[in-house]
């Protein structure tokens, strides 16, 4: 199997998808002649011009509403924000347009569309351009949401969400885009949604993460290894449809749990999750369930107040030893 | 530099004491020799004072708690200093209570099968209140392994379900998470040693119980009451055949109301009073038109109570329980006696509720169908007062200046010095002795 | 780019070959218009009576705009429209029943009751509905005729929204796009004066809504809706620009509601005298007038009876349809199963 990039196994599933299907296009700002704001569509452009690569201006509300009705009417199409903070000013059309069609015209239209972009902090890039925004999305019935964490998942996700009927939202990470993995060739090659994925397999303390923090969280359960902790890494793969049935199993192994991801502590996805372990799998937890997440604060530029705000794998240990009753 | 405050030894045998009151809170600056706090130990409420000079930093148990010697209780040290080096070490406080039984303490954790009674009795809502009429001389109980400060026992909900699959007893397990919580590992050490102990023990010692949550509250509150409550006895010897009529009469009029069946089979025994609800309803009306003796003592005003309310003691297997008859001096006798059946049967059976058995204003204790002749009782804080009921004699008395066949009862009455005076418990006790010997009295309110 | 500018004095074509043709073509119109007004006045009836919740947006006064408009569209071209939208779904071609069945909120209705009085759709007729959110169904409609021309199936898409929406970023996006992209969409802003209750010199600092065509190069139209008719020819002609060159139109057509914003509007931003002014020149009204002055008067009896006794078998059916049941919901929340 060959080691692509991220960003190459996103452009792999576009483009097969495109190959499979003349109704999926791309469509976004700097997709086309500047090759993608990240490269993750380089050469897309050449390769089926510009009816089917789409440079789009700066009209993320504009664009993100043709899309829908696009989608509406039997098109395809995939949205690229250039990152999520931008889909702000879209908001409206996802949560209003694409995610309720569906149930308003009484299951009558439908609107298969993807948006995708990168995620969550990168680096120094301030207040505005940091946000966690699956948060705001996941909360959305109508919407699937997926947070891929490895080049793999990014493929077979994405894959998995142009050929989805109902729109999907895709959240990549700008720092992810570099990271290489094995990616199967298999032009079918699917990854399906709702099946989280145990990226490591341990028996003290469940780690639940997604998208970029699964890395942390394996690197913290390395430095935990070298203390006898034995961490279960659970990549959650999609954020809805959530597999809480992996969850609660390794819960119910482990007995503690450790929610880490980006985004800030009021509500989201870790408190969802929080709530459905302690509804399902009450009687198995030995400790209080654990957060790491990005801090209460608007995302700082300077370098090092950036990195106390964002989850790290120091305090991931912290989190777990809690758990344990070791802090 | 911040410190931890031990507690400290207060008495010469003290190996812990329940930290009553704080006297200072966060924030307060300390002087040396400033009183900290208060501590019931195995002898006495003792003054924890200061040995340092600083700003108490943070409490590390509430009040009420009962503490290992030498565990920490708070830090003190510098306004703003960082404690969270500190802060921790409250996590493994609760170990010395583990470690407590290898002094050869009584922290044995049997199996519920060695001790069924304990298992019922950590269900019952006992917590709110348990007072006696007995005069107890408990000694200084064996406390679980679990230093949990309000005696509820705090576990994971992981170690609650394997208890329940396991059968093993909470009560038992010392806990070493946070406030003495018993965490998973904590069953990983207690379980498979416990029963091994607790036969052991019984083989060829005493047989050592642990304490269930009744006998816990019975010992603190008790202890509380004898200890800070000035208590002080009246005993009068009444008349107690007028009462003892008038039971006859009531009963006789309840027998012949009582509805049987046509084919006269299965006739429910009639309904009866007892001496003992005619006392209640007696005490109710003497506390009416003696108002001073339906009161509390609290730091900050005396508290007479507009409604009488009668805690009722009743034995259960493993202690006691107060019910309250709620507006006793409004009730017919017999709508108390069925109240009382009532309650007494729900107490037997662990069925009452926590609010059913606080707020009385009045306690009365009655071990006549033990035979005790007369006794004194202690005080059911906050109630000012509890009558010690003892049981009907029958000896021969004078009348009129002949010697008859007499019936007495002899009732001690225990005041809290701080609320009622001697004056006023005999003023109430008069009253009860019109109303005994009088019944028809009970009529005039 | 070409910047088509047309001037409300023009003339309309003659749209029929003869007076026969054109007056019976004016009995179809009136049918319609006077179908959407029976519904209209049916529906603020069955509101008062409880039977019809949430808010409901009446079109009567605008009747001419979606007649004359959707007459210019073929069968597969697509319709967007606003919150406003049971003039336009009847006048696409949606059955009565369908429409009312949705605003008493039953199973029967067009979005099985789960969309109400500001969201019908019907995908047999291309009606790809009404939305709520002022502006935010503009991108949307350009999307609709990006389809079409990705596809290259010859359809064209009417996008209705008043002139409220001409101040939201989403307006001018779709403009923007259409403009760009050079889309087969026709945006119809129907201008009838009130941004709800403000008038529109107080929401706009060009009272000619038709100029903002000018910043995309779009070109554009504006008319006061006299006669359905003149409707219908100035919407074909921009409809036939956007089939055949794939340009998109931006048409001002100015109208007046004579009922409030929604039922719970007291109107008490305009007189009485104003409205009674506007009430004069009722197309619908006109157009009764020109069937009996054109020697018609026994067809419009028949016609008018036809067109009561739909009303009628439609309210019956809205009234004895059934609930929609809760096993609806997740079905209708997602295309297979349900992501939570």
């Amino acid at each position: 199997m060959p080691s692509i990039r991220y960003r190459e196994a996103l452009k792999q599933a576009m483009t097969e998808e495109m190959i499979r299907d003349e109704r999926v296009f791309l469509l976004g700002e700097e997709v086309g002649y500047y090759q993608g704001a990240y490269k993750v569509s380089e050469g897309m452009l050449d390769k089926f011009g510009p009816k089917r690569v789409v440079d789009a201006p700066i009209a993320e509300a504009g664009f993100a509403g043709l899309g829908i009705g696009a989608a509406m009417v039997g098109l395809r199409p995939i949205i690229e924000f250039m990152t999520w903070n931008f889909s702000a000013v879209a908001f409206d059309q996802i949560l209003c347009n694409a995610a309720k069609i569906r149930q308003m015209s009484g299951g009558q239209f439908t609107v298969p569309i993807v948006f995708r972009a990168p995620n969550g902090s990168a680096a120094q890039v301030g207040s505005q351009h940091s946000h966690a925004m699956e948060h705001f999305y996941a909360q959305i019935p109508g919407l699937k949401i997926i947070a891929p964490a490895t080049p793999a998942d990014a493929k077979g996700l994405l894959k998995t969400a142009i050929r989805d009927d109902n729109p999907v939202l895709c959240f990549e990470s700008e720092t992810l885009y570099s990271v290489k993995g094995e990616v199967p060739e298999d032009p079918d090659f699917l990854v399906p949604f709702g099946q989280a994925n145990i990226a490591r397999h341990g028996k003290d303390v469940t780690v639940v993460a997604w998208s970029r923090i699964v890395n942390v969280a394996l690197d913290a359960a390395a430095k935990l290894e070298k203390e006898d902790i034995d961490v279960e890494v659970i990549d959650l793969r999609s954020l809805r449809p959530l597999d809480t049935d992996t969850i609660i199993a390794s819960v119910a192994k482990t007995h503690r749990a450790v929610i880490a991801g980006e985004g800030w502590p009021y509500g989201g996805v870790g408190a969802e999750i929080v709530d459905r372990i302690q509804r399902l799998a009450f009687d198995e937890l030995d400790a209080p369930i654990e957060r790491v997440q990005t801090m209460d604060v608007p995302m700082p530029y300077n370098a090092k107040l950036e990195q106390l705000v964002i989850p790290q794998a120091a305090g991931i240990v912290e989190a777990v030893k809690r758990s344990l009753y070791r802090a | 530099m911040a410190k931890l405050l031990e507690m400290p030894k207060l008495s010469p045998t003290m190996t812990e004491g329940q930290l009553t009151v704080w006297h200072k809170k966060e924030g307060d600056a300390v002087n040396v020799d400033d009183l900290l706090a208060e501590v019931e130990t195995d002898k006495a409420t003792m003054e924890f004072r200061s040995f340092d000079k600083g700003t108490l930093l943070k409490l590390l148990v509430p009040a009420d708690s009962l503490v290992q010697l030498g565990q920490p209780v708070a830090i003190i040290g510098e306004q703003g200093e960082d404690i969270s080096k500190l802060v921790p070490a409250q996590g493994a406080a609760p170990s010395t209570a583990a470690a407590g039984s290898k002094n050869g303490e009584a922290k044995e954790k049997p199996s519920t099968s060695a001790a069924p009674d304990t298992a019922t009795a950590t269900a019952t809502p006992t917590a709110t209140s348990t007072p006696t009429p007995t005069p107890t001389s408990e000694s200084s109980a064996p406390t679980t392994a679990t230093p949990s400060p309000d005696g509820r026992v705090r576990a994971s909900p992981y170690v609650r379900k394997v208890a329940r699959d396991r059968d093993i007893d909470l009560g038992g397990v010392a806990g070493s998470g946070p406030h003495g919580r018993i965490v998973a590992r904590d069953l990983e050490r207690a379980p498979a040693t416990a029963p091994e102990r607790a036969l052991a023990t019984r083989a060829e010692a005493d047989d050592v119980r642990p304490l269930s949550m009744m006998r816990k509250t019975i010992a603190r509150r008790l202890s509380e009451s004898k200890q800070t409550v000035p208590h002080f006895y009246l005993t009068v010897d009444v008349d107690a055949a007028p009462i003892a009529r008038l039971r006859e009469q009531i009963n006789d009029d309840l027998a012949a109301g009582t509805p049987r069946h046509e084919d006269g089979s299965d006739t429910p025994a009639p309904f009866k009073v007892s001496v003992n609800d005619l006392l209640i309803k007696a005490c109710a009306i003497a506390l009416v038109r003696v108002p001073q003796c339906n009161a509390s003592f609290t730091p900050e005003a005396l508290v007479f109570h507009r409604r009488v309310d009668i805690s009722v003691a009743v034995a259960v297997p493993d202690g006691l329980l107060t019910p309250v008859v709620r507006q006793a001096d409004r009730k017919s006798v017999v709508t108390i006696a069925q109240e009382v059946r009532e309650l007494a049967a729900r107490a037997k059976a662990k069925k009452l509720r926590p609010e059913e058995m606080s707020n009385g204003t009045f306690s009365i204790s009655n071990l006549g169908m033990f035979g005790i002749d007369s006794f004194s009782a202690v005080i059911n804080p906050p109630e000012g007062a509890i009558l010690a009921v003892g049981k009907v004699r029958a000896e021969p008395v004078v009348w009129e200046g002949a010697i008859i066949a007499g019936q007495r009862l002899a009732l001690t009455l225990s005041c809290d010095h701080r609320v009622v005076d001697g004056a006023v418990g005999a003023k109430f006790l008069a009253e009860l002795r019109i109303l005994i010997e009088r019944p028809t009295q009970m009529l005039v309110l | 780019m070409v910047a088509t500018t047309k001037t409300s004095s023009k003339k309309p074509e003659p749209v029929g070959p003869s007076p026969e043709a054109r007056l019976s073509r004016l009995l179809g119109f009136y049918r319609q218009m006077l179908l959407i007004r029976r519904c209209e006045e049916e529906s603020a009836r069955a509101y008062a009576q409880g039977k019809i919740g949430g808010f409901l947006h009446l079109y009567i006064g605008q009747e001419a705009v979606a007649v004359g408009a959707c007459a210019a569209l073929r069968p597969d071209d697509y319709v967007v429209g606003t919150y406003r939208d049971h003039g336009l779904a009847i006048a696409k071609g949606m059955n009565v029943k369908q429409v009312l069945a949705e605003l008493f909120g039953k199973v029967t209705g067009c979005s099985k009751g789960l969309g109400g009085s500001m969201h019908l759709f019907d995908a047999a007729h291309n009606m790809l509905g009404g939305y709520g959110i002022v502006g935010g169904h503009i991108p949307l409609a350009a999307g609709v005729a990006f389809a079409s021309k990705y596809r290259q199936d010859g359809r064209v898409t009417l996008c209705f929204f008043g002139e409220g929406a001409v101040s939201i970023g989403g307006f001018h996006e779709a403009c923007s796009l259409a403009a760009l992209w050079k889309l087969p969409i026709v945006f119809i802003c129907e201008n009838n004066e009130y941004s709800m209750g403000t008038p529109l010199s107080r929401t706009m600092s060009v009272e000619d809504v038709s100029l903002k065509a000018g910043a995309y190069g779009m070109a554009k139209d504006r008319l006061f809706v006299r006669d359905v008719f003149d409707v219908e020819a100035r919407v074909a002609e921009a409809v036939a620009r956007a089939r055949s060159t794939s340009e998109p139109t931006l048409i001002e057509a100015r109208t007046y509601r004579f009922r409030g914003h929604s039922m719970s509007d007291p109107g008490k931003y305009r007189t009485p005298a104003e409205l009674e002014e506007h009430k004069k020149n009722d197309t619908l009204a006109q157009a009764r007038s020109a069937l009996i002055a054109g020697g018609a008067g026994e067809k419009l009896a028949e016609l008018e009876t036809d067109v009561e006794r739909e009303i009628e078998e439609a309210v019956r059916f809205a009234e004895e349809s059934p609930e929609p049941t809760p096993d609806l919901l997740e079905s209708t929340t997602y295309a297979g199963p349900f992501a939570r």
